[in-house]
């Protein structure tokens, strides 16, 4: 399967923010990931992600990344404008 | 004449330097990129007079805009109304107020076909021959216009459960339109991996440094509409962000290429209660926009929960003194009403937003009431027409009768002085 690139922005709220969610993800699925960006404050965490890895390991990475809460979206963001 | 006043694409968060290509995010650390330009150049071959000289469109302002040739989409675009809004000022007790009426952009009724306008004519320097955008309105309607208007072949990109009228506008144009079934935040994703993945000019991911600059036309046709003067106070709809920043930057442009003396101005931002992350943040005192996942208002044009250029926004109101407002549907719907009552214009819901937070305001003492006011109103009513519909009285029945019209304007006169 070909390897490839998908870059995240990633959304906690504040139980998330305590949380090693990454460290955990990257437990779980094999995706390598690359933090370019972060700004966390007690309430709200964002965190800009590249992922590398297969495209169904990081379909399934991002899945279990929303099943815990985290809002996860592509950096482009508002794709769908009015 | 040189005709290349754009220099190069500037990460806004680290300020890194890229080509003048359809690239949107700084590969270090994802930050939007923006167009740059060399201002002592516009500086010494711009002119008030110049301008002046010039058709009555948005390109007047051409050395401002991120293309290297002429334009060659959208070229009657823009320059509309700045209205002196008289009663609407005495509605909201204000001395000076004006109504930038975008609500007769052409062609299709938005300030998106300024937007749209730069990123297509950037399209075809940039060699694209297919153009595309997700949206659920005004976006999709003026790529649609503007591509069939330039030959360019389009695809417009809709959550499936879209209103048949919003498609209807799109549909006419001969574009591709493909519904795409499931939740927002799903088809957003399949959006961006589109753009990614297939070498068409997305209007606004791949091409949004472009396309976002168009935006900025609207502030230097507020200026020269004023008599080259930055009015004191702005009040602007935000969905992104995007908007609000840009009519910000066009002030800050016009100080620096020499066409308008400096002066204090205020950005304020308008948003629907029932999609606020921008609002809420500046309210809160802080930059960090807490995403909205299910937004729920009939603005539905502002309904952006994620916004992309929130955080910027939320310091360009805070630089300049400016302050952030919401309003409820209720309100919103006041707002349509008053500015048609008032000014004869009917506005979508956006503008009702923006009508409804001036009001909120003005009356708080954010805004002062002997300040020059500019309201920017974006879209048409009629784009939003249902929305208003259920508020609006039915028209009175009568017979064809003289004596029925008689009793119905007597009883409509009676109490108020005669005016026959």
């Amino acid at each position: 399967m070909a390897q490839e690139k998908q870059r995240f922005w990633l959304n906690f709220d504040s139980k998330g923010v305590t949380r090693p969610i990454i460290w955990e993800m990257s437990k779980k699925y094999d995706v390598v990931f690359n933090i370019r960006n972060s700004s966390v404050t007690e309430e709200v965490g964002i965190i800009g992600l590249e992922f590398e890895g297969e495209r169904e390991t990081i379909k399934a990475a991002v899945k279990w990344l929303e099943s815990v809460g985290v809002r996860v979206e592509p950096v482009e963001i508002n794709t769908i404008e009015g | 004449m040189a005709t290349e006043f754009f220099s190069h694409l500037k990460c806004r968060e680290c300020g890194r330097l890229y080509p003048k290509k359809a690239i949107h995010v700084c590969e270090f650390d994802f930050g939007p990129l923006e167009a740059d330009y060399d201002y002592n150049l516009i500086r010494s071959q711009i002119s008030r007079a110049r301008i002046e000289s010039r058709p009555q469109s948005m390109w007047r302002y051409r050395e401002l805009l991120p293309i290297d040739g002429d334009p060659t989409v959208g070229l009657q675009v823009g320059f509309t109304p700045l209205v002196k809004a008289r009663q609407l000022a005495q509605a909201l007790g204000v001395k000076e107020l004006y109504v930038k009426n975008d609500t007769v952009n052409y062609p299709t009724l938005s300030f998106k076909d300024r937007v749209v306008s730069v990123a297509l004519s950037r399209a075809r320097e940039l060699g694209f021959k297919i153009v595309a955008c997700a949206s659920t309105g005004n976006l999709a309607n003026s790529v649609a216009a503007n591509a069939a208007a330039s030959g360019l072949k389009s695809y417009v990109l809709i959550p499936a459960d879209l209103e048949a009228s919003k498609v209807l506008n799109s549909l006419v144009y001969g574009t591709n339109v493909i519904g795409i079934h499931g939740a927002y935040d799903q088809v957003n994703r399949l959006c961006s991996e589109i753009a990614g993945k297939y070498g068409w000019g997305f209007v606004n991911v791949n091409l949004r440094p472009y396309y976002a600059e168009g935006s900025k036309t609207m502030g230097y046709e507020i200026i020269e509409q004023l008599g080259w003067k930055i009015p004191a106070h702005t009040v602007v709809p935000m969905a992104s962000g995007s908007l609000l920043t840009k009519i910000c930057k066009s002030y800050q442009e016009a100080v620096r290429v020499g066409l308008v003396e400096e002066s204090h101005f205020s950005i304020h931002g308008a948003q629907a209660t029932g999609c606020n992350p921008i609002a809420l943040a500046h309210k809160a005192g802080t930059d960090l926009i807490k995403p909205q996942p299910k937004p729920n208002t009939i603005a539905k044009s502002l309904a952006i929960g994620t916004p992309a250029d929130g955080y910027y926004a939320v310091n360009v109101m805070r630089k300049t003194g400016g302050s952030a407002e919401d309003v409820s549907d209720a309100e919103i719907i006041e707002g349509i009403k008053l500015l048609a009552e008032t000014e004869g214009i009917f506005a979508e819901t956006a503008g009702g937003v923006t009508t409804a937070c001036a009001r909120k305001l003005i009356e708080a003492g954010k805004i002062p009431r002997d300040e020059p006011i500019v309201l920017c109103i974006t879209g048409n009513g009629l784009k939003t027409a249902e929305a208003v519909q259920p508020h609006l009285p039915s028209p009175r029945l009568i017979k064809p009768s003289l004596r029925e019209f008689d009793q119905l304007v007597a009883a409509e006169l009676q109490g108020s002085p005669a005016t026959v």
